[in-house]
C-alpha cells in the first residue's frame, strides 16, 4: 500500500497526462487543467514544509547548542519580522518590500558577489596551462573575455569576431550535442519514473 | 616553483580598484552593438502599440546587479513602443524585483496599473503555470499581486491565454528559458525571447540559433548595447569602462601566474 | 531609498564583505537574517500568491475542488510526522507522474527534433560543416558505453576540443557576470552610499 498506491498514482498520472499531448479529449482536457492546478497547491506546500523545517531546526539549534545559539535566535527572529510584515501588506510602500529592497535583496547580491574576489585569487593561482585541452579552455576564455569588452574592439576588430564566431559556431555546436544527449537521457528517465522502474523519488525504504 | 608569496586580500585589493577606479575617473568606453541584441530591439519595434507581452522575471536578487540593467533597457522600450506588460515569475525574489521595476518604471512613464500594465505575482511550479496560462490565464491567475481579481484588470478584456500574447520575455538568470521554450514554445507556439545573464549565452545561443528564441539580450555588456540602441545612458553603459578594465585585471592575473609556473617548470 | 535605508543597506553589505578578511561574528550574523528573512519571504509569497486564492478562497467559496487541493497540501505536511510521512508520497506521486508525462512531448521536441532540424541548414557553408562535425564528435564523446580505440578514439578526441571550446566560452562569461555582481555593489557604495561617483 505504502508503495504500491504512489507507483499506481505515478503511472497513472503520467501516463494520462502524455496521452492528453497527443488525443487532446474535452474531459482529458479537464482533467488536465485540474493536474496543473493541483501541482501548483502541492509544490507550494513543500516549499512551506521548508520553511517549517528551517524553523524547527533553528528552534533545536537554539535550544541544545550554547555556541550556535545568538545565531539561530537572529534566523529566527528574522523569519517572525518578515512574515508579520507579510502578513499586513506586500504592496509598494509595505514594510515587507522595504526590507526586501533594502537587507534581502543587498545582502545576497553581496554575497554573490564575493565569487568576484574568489575568481582573482583562482586566476592568479590555479588556472594553469597543464595540458592541450586546459590549454584551449583559457585560450578561449581569453579571447571572449577581451572581445567582449569595449578595449577588445580598441586593441582589435578581430577580437570581437572572433570571440562571436567562437561562441556562435563550435560552443553552439558541443551545446547543441549536450542538449540532444541530455533530452534522450531525461526522456529516458520520465519513461522510467513512469513505468515505476526509477524509485529515488520515493525516498527512504523504497 | 611556489608563486611569490602574494596574500589573497591583496589580490581582492587588486580587483576592488580595478572596478572602483574606472567608476570614479570613467573614461566612457562605448562597444559596437552586437547582431543578438539589435535583432531582440528589432523584435520590441515590429510589436505595434496596445500589443500584450509577458514578462516573467525568472531571476534572484543575486543576480540583480546584471540582469536588473536588462531589464530596465527591455521595458523601457516597451513602454516607449506603448506596449502593455503583464509581469509574473517563477522564482520568489524575482516577484519583488520586477514588481519595484515595472511600477517605478510605469510611474514615470504614466502608465496606469490595470490598463496599461499590471503584476500576476508569483507561480511556485513553473511547469503546471507555463501550461496554464496557455489555457487560460485568469484561471492560472485569480488574483493578481495586489490581490485583486484579476478578472477585473481592463488589460485582460479580450486576452484569454498565449493566443492573445504577441511575445513572451523571460529575465533569467539560470535555465527557466529553457522551460518556457519547452512547454509554453513548443506546446503553444508562442514567441519566447530571453533577457539573460552572461553566464548563460552559451547556453542558450543554440536556441536562438534554431530560432526556438526569437530574441536573446545577456549581461551587464547587453544592458549598455540596448541603451545604446534606445539613446540612453544607464546601469549598463556606466560599467563598461570597470568592467573592461577588471577583464584586463583577470588576464593579467592568469598570464602571470602561468608565466611563474611555466619558469618554475623549466628551472626545475 | 531614504537615507536611513541607504545606510543600512550599506552596513549590511559591508558585513558581508566582512568575510574577505576573515570568518567572523559579524558576517554569519549577517548571513543568519539573509537566510531568515528569506525563507520567511518565500512564505509569505507562496502563501499569497498560491495556496490563499487557490486553496482557501475557494474552500470558503464552497468549492468542492479547493478541499481536494486542500486535503493534497495536508497530504504533504504529513511529512513532518514519523509514522504518518508516508502519505506524503501521495501528493509527491502526483507531481512527480504529471511532470514526467508532461516533460516527454517537451523535451523530445525542444531538446532533440529542434536542435536536430538546426544541425543543418538549406545553404551550407564553412560554419554549417563546423556546426555538424561538433555535434557529431560531441556526441561520440559521451558514448562511453564503446571502447576508445581506432577512429572512435579520434572522433571522441575532436569532441573534446569542441566541449573545451563550449566550456571556455562559458567560463569567459562566468568571470564577465561575476565582474558585474562586484560592480552593482561597488556603484551602490562608492555612488549611492559615499556620493563620490561622478
Amino acid at each position: 500500500m505504502r508503495l504500491r498506491l504512489p507507483l499506481f498514482l505515478v503511472t497513472g498520472f503520467g501516463v494520462a497526462l502524455l496521452l492528453q499531448y497527443f488525443i487532446p479529449l474535452p474531459a482529458g482536457q479537464a482533467f488536465y487543467s485540474r493536474a496543473l492546478e493541483w501541482m501548483q497547491v502541492i509544490f507550494a506546500a513543500g516549499l512551506l514544509l521548508g520553511g517549517a523545517n528551517f524553523a524547527r531546526l533553528h528552534l533545536k539549534r537554539a535550544a541544545t547548542r550554547k555556541d550556535e545559539r545568538p545565531y539561530s535566535l537572529l534566523a529566527l527572529a528574522a523569519l517572525a519580522t518578515m512574515l508579520v510584515a507579510g502578513a499586513v501588506s506586500i504592496g509598494r510602500d509595505s514594510t515587507f518590500l522595504w526590507l526586501f529592497d533594502n537587507l534581502q535583496a543587498p545582502m545576497q547580491q553581496t554575497v554573490f558577489s564575493l565569487l568576484a574576489f574568489f575568481v582573482a585569487t583562482a586566476a592568479y593561482r590555479g588556472f594553469r596551462l597543464r595540458s592541450v585541452e586546459s590549454g584551449l579552455l583559457l585560450s578561449v576564455a581569453l579571447i571572449v573575455m577581451i572581445g567582449r569588452i569595449p578595449v577588445g574592439e580598441l586593441i582589435s576588430p578581430v577580437l570581437p569576431q572572433a570571440a562571436s564566431w567562437l561562441v556562435d559556431v563550435p560552443a553552439v555546436a558541443a551545446k547543441r550535442g549536450i542538449l540532444i544527449g541530455v533530452g534522450l537521457g531525461s526522456v529516458a528517465v520520465s519513461l522510467r519514473v513512469i513505468l515505476g522502474v526509477e524509485r529515488a523519488w520515493l525516498g527512504g525504504s523504497q | 616553483m611556489k608563486l611569490p608569496a602574494l596574500d589573497r586580500r591583496a589580490l581582492y585589493v587588486l580587483l576592488f580598484l580595478a572596478v572602483a577606479l574606472p567608476l570614479l575617473f570613467p573614461i566612457g568606453l562605448v562597444g559596437s552593438v552586437s547582431k543578438s541584441t539589435r535583432q531582440f530591439h528589432r523584435l520590441i519595434e515590429s510589436l505595434q502599440p496596445g500589443d500584450v507581452i509577458l514578462i516573467s522575471f525568472d531571476c534572484e536578487a543575486a543576480s540583480w546587479a546584471e540582469i536588473g540593467p536588462v531589464a530596465r533597457a527591455v521595458i523601457l522600450h516597451a513602454m516607449k513602443r506603448d506596449l502593455r506588460i503583464v509581469g509574473t515569475s517563477f522564482l520568489s525574489e524575482g516577484t519583488a524585483l520586477g514588481y519595484r521595476l515595472l511600477s517605478e518604471l510605469a510611474t514615470e512613464h504614466g502608465k496606469s496599473y490595470g490598463e496599461d500594465w499590471a503584476y500576476l505575482g508569483f507561480r511556485p511550479q513553473y511547469v503546471a503555470a507555463m501550461l496554464g496560462l496557455g489555457e487560460s490565464i485568469i484561471r492560472e491567475y485569480p488574483k493578481d499581486y495586489l490581490e485583486q481579481p484579476a478578472e477585473s484588470l481592463p488589460i485582460f478584456a479580450g486576452v484569454q491565454s498565449y493566443r492573445q500574447i504577441k511575445l513572451v520575455i523571460s529575465i533569467a538568470d539560470d535555465s527557466m528559458p529553457q522551460y518556457w521554450v519547452e512547454y509554453a514554445g513548443g506546446r503553444h507556439g508562442v514567441p519566447i525571447a530571453a533577457g539573460l545573464s552572461a553566464v548563460m549565452l552559451t547556453t542558450f545561443t543554440p536556441y536562438l540559433d534554431s530560432h526556438q528564441l526569437v530574441g536573446l539580450v545577456s549581461g551587464l555588456k547587453g544592458a549598455a548595447e540596448y541603451e545604446q540602441l534606445l539613446g540612453v545612458t544607464g546601469a549598463g553603459t556606466r560599467g563598461m569602462d570597470a568592467q573592461s578594465s577588471a577583464h584586463l585585471a583577470i588576464i593579467v592575473l592568469v598570464v602571470v601566474g602561468n608565466a611563474i609556473y611555466f619558469r618554475g617548470r623549466r628551472k626545475s | 531609498m531614504s537615507e536611513p535605508a541607504i545606510w543600512i543597506s550599506a552596513l549590511c553589505t559591508l558585513a558581508i564583505y566582512s568575510f574577505l578578511y576573515r570568518d567572523n561574528p559579524v558576517y554569519r550574523a549577517a548571513e543568519q537574517i539573509l537566510v531568515g528573512l528569506s525563507v520567511g519571504y518565500l512564505v509569505v509569497i507562496t502563501v499569497r500568491s498560491t495556496l490563499i486564492p487557490r486553496v482557501w478562497t475557494p474552500a470558503t467559496d464552497g468549492n468542492p475542488w479547493a478541499f481536494v487541493a486542500a486535503a493534497l497540501v495536508l497530504l504533504m505536511w504529513t511529512r513532518l510526522h514519523p509514522k504518518a510521512g508516508w502519505l506524503s508520497r501521495l501528493p509527491l506521486a502526483l507531481v512527480v507522474g504529471a511532470g514526467a508525462g508532461l516533460s516527454i512531448p517537451a523535451l523530445l521536441k525542444a531538446r532533440v527534433t529542434s536542435q536536430m532540424a538546426a544541425v543543418l541548414t538549406p545553404t551550407p557553408d564553412f560554419n554549417t560543416f563546423v556546426g555538424a562535425l561538433g555535434v557529431i564528435t560531441t556526441l561520440a564523446y559521451f558514448h562511453f558505453t564503446r571502447p576508445r580505440t581506432g577512429v572512435f578514439d579520434g572522433v571522441a578526441r575532436v569532441g573534446t576540443w569542441y566541449l573545451m571550446i563550449f566550456f571556455g566560452a562559458t567560463f569567459g562569461f562566468t568571470i564577465m557576470s561575476r565582474i558585474s555582481l562586484l560592480l552593482g555593489r561597488s556603484e551602490f557604495l562608492l555612488g549611492t552610499w559615499l556620493g563620490i561617483l561622478p
